[in-house]
């Protein structure tokens, strides 16, 4: 009996405050209601936020792949230089045995 | 936690050494007085990346991937000069100060008028954990310092691949 008291409390009928129409009506006006934005343009916001993910994506990828073909270059530079040095030192070597 | 104190104590131990092979590179002045100066660091990270750029199809790129691919880094110092006497000899004795008693010397090579070439090899046990070349020509200074387990004779094989010239002490050294 008591939770249909309460049900009937509730949900009974209320006037609203004095003035309530004439105020919702001076928002509405005003254009502080919210509307709300169509589809395209969600669809558009989400295409800019995609576009912008994929050219960072893009952007990062073509970076890594200059400082790896850089770092590359190095390696190959460095063992040239590495190579010559121990090439010429063990000819050296080599040319000093065979005249003993 | 005992196993974490170990752990950590175990890899603490392997750092230091590991640290320890990385010579000091720093010439201040050099590069100004010199004519061409090539100065290459590449660290661990470094070199993994650049081991994504050696192609797996090519057998020699293999190689040579599967040679960087265990190093700690590499570092190369090359300065030229317009003239000789632009630069102190003492810094070969400063660079060897630094090598402690496990770096070995491979080879030293004298020479009045060509280059002297002192190469040191890190040993641990029948390993070479480390690699430094000093070259001294009247007009060029070249330090190279390779960290981590490296094969002397594929490194002196190289020549010949990947552009790098072929190179015969009876024709002189070549300029590209």
């Amino acid at each position: 009996m008591n939770l249909e008291n309460d049900l009937k409390r509730a949900l009974r009928r209320e006037s609203p405050p004095p003035g309530f129409a004439g105020r919702v009506m001076q928002r509405i006006e005003h254009g502080e209601v919210q509307r709300t934005r169509p589809a395209w343009w969600r669809a558009a916001a989400a295409s800019v936020a995609l576009a912008a993910l994929l050219g960072g994506y893009t952007a990062h990828r073509v970076v890594e792949q200059r400082r790896g073909e850089q770092a590359k270059e190095q390696v190959l530079e460095a063992m040239r230089i590495a190579s010559e040095k121990m090439r010429y030192a063990q000819e050296e070597a080599r040319s000093i045995g065979s005249h003993d | 936690m005992r196993k974490l104190v170990i752990s950590t104590v175990l890899a603490l131990l392997c750092a230091v050494p590991a640290s320890a092979q990385k010579i000091n590179l720093d010439f201040p002045g050099l590069a100004d007085r010199a004519e061409e100066v090539v100065d290459i660091t590449l660290d661990a990270s470094m070199l993994r990346m650049a081991a994504k750029f050696f192609s797996n199809k090519n057998a020699d790129e293999r190689a040579l991937r599967e040679m960087i691919g265990g190093l700690e880094g590499i570092y190369v110092r090359s300065y030229e000069f317009a003239k000789e006497g632009e630069y102190d000899r003492a810094l070969v004795d400063r660079i060897k100060t630094q090598l402690g008693a496990s770096w070995k010397p491979l080879v030293t090579v004298r020479s009045k008028k060509r280059e002297n070439v002192n190469i040191y090899a890190n040993m641990v046990g029948e390993k070479v954990t480390g690699l430094v070349i000093i070259s001294a020509e009247p007009r060029e200074f070249t330090v190279v310092n390779i960290n981590g387990p490296i094969d002397i004779e594929r490194l002196s094989e190289l020549e010949g691949q990947f552009g790098i010239p072929e190179f015969s002490s009876k024709e002189g050294k070549r300029h590209d």
